[in-house]
């Protein structure tokens, strides 16, 4: 029980300021300002709901624009069409004409 | 030599020849207190670290009601409790993993030999160690601050924020904690 009496200080890194610097300039950084920011409760909750809220207007604004779905298809036919993409000419019709 | 409050004006107003003034002649106390109550000598290096950052972050709200030492104490067993906390949590949730397969094997706790004690002491010393890290979080304060640091129960009493009779009785209550304690591990390593 008496061991501890008289133990001596026990001494810090001669460097300890120099660390300390360190260490201070390194959260002083864009980076670390921008975690421990974004990392907050509030706005990290803020962001969830953010990216919740964009997703559920994306869905919606979606499903409201199916009219529309047979316009567009003919649309885009038309256009390939006029750019001659025929979509029937795959590798295997191409094997076939060279063997022709 | 600049006096305290001097140097406390200063560093308010973020002065860095002040700021390293402080480091510089508080750091071993700092240092000493942290490594008394983590008894492990990297993470008391980060922990003084982090100390002194609080202390250049907090100084405004230093009102001057203790002394300032006083207040670095409070700082330093705080964060080292702290982290004593932390560190049992997530023994507790490695535990916790481990009943369900997926931890490690259970890790072994090294002795704790503090660099300040003496050469023949230096076994009964580890064994006291290992004693003091079971005591509850004030005992094992005002123990570290009185046995390590050599304050007086006055001293302590200021940086537990209580009487001069609480710490006496906190001191007498860690002293049978620590007894039985040291009295079992003898009984069952050299009976």
């Amino acid at each position: 029980m008496q061991c501890l009496d008289g133990t001596k200080r026990a001494e810090a890194n001669p460097f300890l300021f120099t660390r300390i610097k360190a260490r201070m300039a390194k959260k002083d950084g864009g980076w670390e300002r921008t975690f421990s920011f974004i990392s907050r409760p509030a706005i990290a909750m803020a962001i969830v709901l953010l990216v919740m809220a964009v997703n559920g207007w994306a869905l919606l604004g979606r499903s409201g624009s199916t009219d529309n779905a047979i316009g567009d298809t003919e649309n885009v036919s038309e256009l390939a069409n006029e750019y001659n993409v025929v979509a029937s000419v795959d590798n295997y019709d191409y094997e076939n004409l060279t063997n022709e | 030599m600049i006096n305290e409050t001097e140097l406390i004006e200063q560093l308010k107003q973020g002065d860095e020849t002040a700021f390293k003034t402080i480091v510089e002649q508080w750091k071993d106390m700092v240092y000493n207190t942290i490594l008394g109550i983590a008894q492990n000598e990297t993470e008391a290096e980060d922990l003084a670290q982090d100390v002194f950052i609080k202390v250049f972050e907090k100084i405004n709200t230093f009102k001057g009601d203790s002394k300032f030492s006083t207040w670095l104490y409070r700082i330093a067993t705080t964060t080292a409790l702290d982290h004593l906390r932390s560190k049992k949590r997530k023994k507790r949730f490695g535990f916790l993993q481990s009943l369900g397969g997926d931890g490690d094997e259970k890790e072994s706790i090294p002795d704790f030999h503090h660099p300040g004690v003496s050469l023949d002491n230096k076994e009964r010393a580890a064994v006291l160690f290992k004693a003091i890290e079971s005591l509850p979080d004030n005992q094992k304060t005002a123990y570290t601050l009185h046995k390590l640091e050599g304050l007086s129960y006055r001293d302590v009493s200021e940086v537990l924020k209580t009487t001069v009779s609480a710490v006496e009785s906190l001191m007498s209550r860690a002293n049978q904690n620590l007894r039985k304690q040291l009295e079992e591990y003898y009984n069952k390593n050299y009976r």
